[in-house]
């Protein structure tokens, strides 16, 4: 049955019910057992985000925390995961991976492959991305272009409660890597959630809203913008069909061509900075394999192609919002040769 | 009063373990020696890193694990492998680039691995490795399975962030983990003299709570003994050691090093310090191993040295149907 | 060198404290570090009694780095002053005993006239037997220091340099300690505390830790608060360091021995210690160790593998080292006024007065 909790609590969920059923998932990272050696409560934190609250009395031994050190305990988790365990790591924020990134991007993404298919590495990376909080350049970026540019990982960015639970429990339950992406302004956000445990398979995208004069295609929280510039935009008469990928790596490529098709054209919503990111990619993917079906050239909105600055004044400005994205969208309904 | 060797001393080996352990060093050394001379011939592609002059490390700890440890190694990999138990033929193979290899000519010498052995793989990145067998010991640790993991590391990488987290968080989650320090005296061609400050990675062990030795790296038993040591510990829930092995490798960085940086140690080395030598001379002294036996087992390794070579140069290449298979398990 | 020059060697094992000891047991950790300072404290010491050049050993292992680099970044006005340092780097550093060896041989040659040594008992054994009879002081900085005493380094420099100037004559600062030669047809060994035969068959790690394999021991001498073997024979039937007798017992498995001594012999490990006989062990006398192969140890430290059918002999022998007693050369010193002086200028103001 479904009821309303928010995405910290769609996470969370996900997590005890994984921890639930198999014994082999264990929980890692900074602060998530509460703050061990500290002389406050056990789990009095369950993470910075309080994702993991409530786990470390329910699984005994199997929350752990860790030093700030996270080249040792992601590593940890990934090493754990070739023996037999299957570790969910806490990289508190996706900007930290600059100090740990040769344990995912040169150990976890590469055994299966350098090892002549003998290796499996079923580990999850939580990791929170994006910005609004004002929490300035060094812990507000996008950074899952760059994880998706990897052969070997998988790249989750979850768009709403119910996508966080479903995702969380395949990547679990996944036996590749998984880099699973939350948007650290999404926490609170609430929406149905079935109770029992489900998955929701990697590469399948889901379509958000159903339109014939534009495709939008949206990433992580770029999604709920999408859908609000939909609603201004049907006012005008335009029809939107925003498509969320889900997962960028793999992308189901399938559902964007299509769509892009059927509407004739293409709007990317993507909070990474513009060079290589996922509009860039899913641009040069449409311009290749749907270039006959376009009827006006692609547009991108993207945050521009500068740190994340902390003044809310520029914040604002950067992080792409409805009104940037129905501008877009006019672009591409009204051009003409 | 004449007394008798009678009583066995705790670790030590009896003759069949001793020919087990000669067998390991003398495979890893003829391995090397041949890979070097093959090389030069222009037929093995890549980087290759020789382990050669190194054998007592890897043998001498290697010989106390089973497979519910896990090791992890580095780009100077082949001899932990050998002495992990990775088939040897598939390891030449692999080195050649072909099919057979044991990683499918898809790895290559700085990634040979075995997880079915717990051999996590050599690794081409300097201290890529100790943070894995955090991993590995925890697991073990959690499943209770009584084994250990253990890290090779070299001078150079004792001076990665990664190796230092390592150690830290070993010791913070008393994993059973143990941290072997090949100390060869050279990252690349730069002096761990210069590059190691306070010079003695052991040092360090102290600054992350754990105890921090050094052993003669040329002797097997001296290995030999700290590692049991170490791994009884580790195994007995005491926690991570570390342990500084010291010796000097035979050949250069890489296979086509003109080792300029370095003076005569390798010839003096070879000549008075050799691990095999030594083995040899001592096991033989003292009656435990008869040199006949030695030397069978010298001709079988070669035996099976030049059958690894022969196979290797004859198996097939990976095809282009294998190019973009083993990324992921699912896609 | 003019006459009034006053040499004086340090030579620092960089080896020591490091061995399987630290695992086994909790045996102190030393580092590099530790080892610099403690060469710049004795020669701190050493210049403000006079001495005016310091021999100092090299290593790779960064004891002698360090100590150069401290030298050069020396203050003039603000730091003490220093002897003339000389590194002694002549012959190639081999990372064995041999460089202690080869560096005291130097000091003695260029006329030292006293021969510091940092390490512990492995140490003072290899530099015992290279410094003839130039008066040694063995400091700590190793696991079993049984010989070696625990001194923090200035005092003792101080001590070695007023021996070394003369200011204290040696036949009052210095005591001549007895040794254990250990040999075989054609290997020997020498030891200034113990020898200890194990059925131990290799060298491997060196130090010695399971009871169980030991079958004799001999010791130049046994204090009742020693550390290492030697306090086996320290609680028993102790032997003090300045009578010349040293003690020689038979041991056994605890459960057959006739006395189990529950001995510190390694930091951090106190074991028992089965002992059937002992006896005093007079200078001069041979004794054949009744172990056919095996291990000998001297100082703690597995040195000998015996092949299957060797033996090999002990003799105590009195011509040891002279060895600087700090605590006497420092009385004398206190009783002579050596590091007093009156300020004649004070006491005719205090006069006036």
């Amino acid at each position: 049955m479904a009821r309303t909790i928010s995405y910290r609590e769609a996470l969370n969920e996900a997590l005890a019910q994984e921890m639930e059923r198999d014994e082999s998932v264990i929980v890692l990272g900074e602060d998530n057992a509460g703050g061990a050696g500290s002389p406050g409560e056990d789990d009095a934190w369950g993470g910075v985000l309080g994702v993991t609250k409530g786990l470390y009395h329910r699984f005994p031994g199997r929350v752990l925390d860790t030093p700030i050190s996270e080249s040792a305990f992601v590593g940890a988790a990934i090493g754990a995961a070739t023996s037999g365990l299957r570790p969910v790591a806490e990289l508190m924020f996706i900007d930290f991976m600059g100090v740990c990134f040769d344990q995912i991007f040169n150990q976890a993404a590469k055994f299966r492959y350098m090892f002549g298919g003998k290796a499996k590495t079923p580990v999850v990376i939580r990791t929170m991305y994006g910005a609004g909080l004002r929490a300035a350049a060094q812990h507000s970026q996008a950074l899952y272009p760059i994880f998706t540019h990897i052969p070997g990982l998988k790249v989750v960015v979850p768009s709403s409660p119910y996508e966080a639970k479903g995702l969380m429990i395949q990547s679990i339950r996944d036996d590749d890597p998984v880099i699973f992406c939350e948007h650290k302004a999404m926490y609170d956000v609430t929406g149905e959630v079935p109770e029992d445990s489900y998955t929701i398979p990697f590469g399948e995208a889901g379509v958000v809203r159903d339109g014939d004069d534009v495709t939008i295609v949206a990433i992580g929280r770029m999604v709920s913008v999408a859908e609000e510039a939909a609603k201004q935009l049907a006012d005008s008469g335009v029809e939107a069909e925003i498509i969320d990928p889900r997962t960028t790596s793999p992308l189901d490529t399938e559902t964007i061509l299509e769509s892009v098709e059927n509407t004739g054209r293409l709007v990317v919503v993507d909070e990474a900075t513009p060079r290589c990111n996922l509009a860039t990619d899913i641009s040069a993917l449409v311009a290749k394999e749907a270039f006959g079906s376009l009827r006006a050239p692609i547009e991108m909105v993207t945050a521009p192609h500068t740190p994340v600055p902390f003044s809310d004044a520029l914040e604002d400005l950067y992080i792409p919002d409805a009104q940037r994205v129905a501008n877009a969208v006019k672009t591409v309904v009204e051009w003409k040769r | 009063m004449t007394d008798t060797l009678s009583t066995a001393v705790s670790h030590e080996l009896d003759g069949n373990a001793l020919l087990d352990a000669y067998r390991t060093m003398r495979t890893i050394r003829a391995f090397e020696e041949r890979v070097h001379a093959e090389f030069a011939t222009g037929e093995i592609p890549g980087f290759v890193h020789l382990y050669a002059g190194e054998e007592a490390s890897a043998t001498g700890v290697c010989v106390h694990l089973d497979d519910r440890d896990a090791i992890a190694s580095t780009h100077r990999g082949h001899g932990h492998c050998i002495a992990k138990g990775v088939d040897v033929k598939a390891m030449m193979a692999e080195i050649y680039g072909r099919r057979t290899g044991s990683c499918h000519g898809k790895g290559g010498s700085m990634h040979i691995a075995d997880l079915s052995k717990g051999m996590l793989g050599a690794n081409g990145i300097v201290g890529g490795g100790p943070p894995l067998i955090c991993g590995t010991a925890l697991a073990a640790k959690q499943k209770g399975t009584g084994g250990v993991g253990v890290a090779f590391f070299g001078d150079g990488a004792s001076n990665q962030g990664t190796t230092l987290e390592a150690l830290n968080l070993a010791s913070v989650w008393q994993l059973p983990a143990i941290f072997v320090a090949e100390n060869n005296g050279y990252a690349e061609a730069t002096s761990s003299t210069w590059s190691v400050a306070a010079d003695n990675i052991a040092d360090r062990a102290a600054g992350f709570g754990m105890p921090g030795v050094i052993v003669d790296g040329f002797d097997f038993f001296a290995v030999h003994e700290a590692a049991a040591e170490a791994i009884q510990r580790a195994r007995e829930g005491g926690g991570p050691t570390l342990i500084e092995v010291k010796f000097t490798r035979y050949f250069g960085h890489f296979e086509g090093d003109q080792q300029t940086y370095r003076a005569d140690e390798v010839a003096n080395a070879r000549e008075h310090l050799d691990c095999l030598k030594r083995f040899r001379t001592r096991v033989t002294e003292t009656g435990q191993v008869e040199a006949a036996q030695l030397d069978a087992v010298d001709a079988q390794v070669t035996d099976l040295i030049d059958a690894a070579v022969e196979e290797a140069k004859a198996a097939p290449k990976p095809t282009a149907a294998d190019l973009e298979t083993d990324v992921y398990i699912e896609y | 060198m003019t006459s009034d020059t006053v040499t004086v060697g340090v030579v620092a094992n960089p080896a020591s404290g490091r061995d399987i000891r630290r695992l086994v047991a909790q045996a102190s950790v030393f580092p590099t570090a530790e080892k610099a300072n403690m060469v710049q404290r004795l020669l701190t010491a050493f210049a403000s009694v006079g001495v005016t050049r310091a021999l100092l050993s090299t290593d790779l292992g960064g004891i002698s780095a360090a100590v150069l680099r401290a030298s050069r970044a020396r203050r003039p006005g603000r730091d003490g002053a220093w002897p003339d340092v000389v590194f002694c780097a002549d012959d190639a550093i081999t990372g064995t005993a041999l460089d202690t060896t080869n560096a005291v041989r130097r000091m003695v040659a260029d006329g030292a006239r006293l021969i510091v040594c940092l390490g512990g008992d492995g140490t003072a054994r290899v530099a015992a037997a290279a410094c003839g009879d130039v008066p040694l002081l063995a400091l700590s900085t190793g696991t079993n220091n049984a010989f070696p005493r625990m001194r923090e380094a200035t005092v003792a420099g101080l001590a070695g340099g007023l021996v070394a100037t003369g200011a204290v004559a040696a036949e009052t600062g210095t005591r001549r300690a007895t040794v254990l030669h250990v040999g075989t047809a054609d290997r020997g060994e020498t030891a200034l505390v113990d020898v200890c035969a194990s059925r131990s068959r290799h060298i491997g790690s060196r130090a010695l830790w399971h009871p169980e394999t030991l079958t004799e021991l001999f010791c130049t001498f046994a204090e009742p608060d020693g550390i290492g073997l030697s306090s086996v024979a320290g609680q028993l039937c102790p032997s003090p360091r300045d009578e010349p007798d040293g003690v020689a017992l038979t041991l056994a498995p605890p459960e057959h021995a006739r006395w189990v001594v529950h001995a510190p012999i390694a930091p951090g490990l106190v074991v028992p210690v089965g002992v059937d006989a002992w006896r005093p062990l007079p200078v001069g006398e041979p004794v054949e160790i009744g172990l056919r192969g095996g291990v000998i140890a001297v100082d703690g430290e597995r040195e000998l593998e015996l092949t299957g059918s060797e033996t090999a002999t002990v003799r105590l022998c009195a011509e040891g080292p002279r060895c600087v007693d700090v605590s006497a050369v420092l009385a004398e010193a206190s009783a002579n006024g050596l590091l007093c002086t009156e300020n004649h200028v004070a006491q005719r103001k205090e006069r006036q007065r």
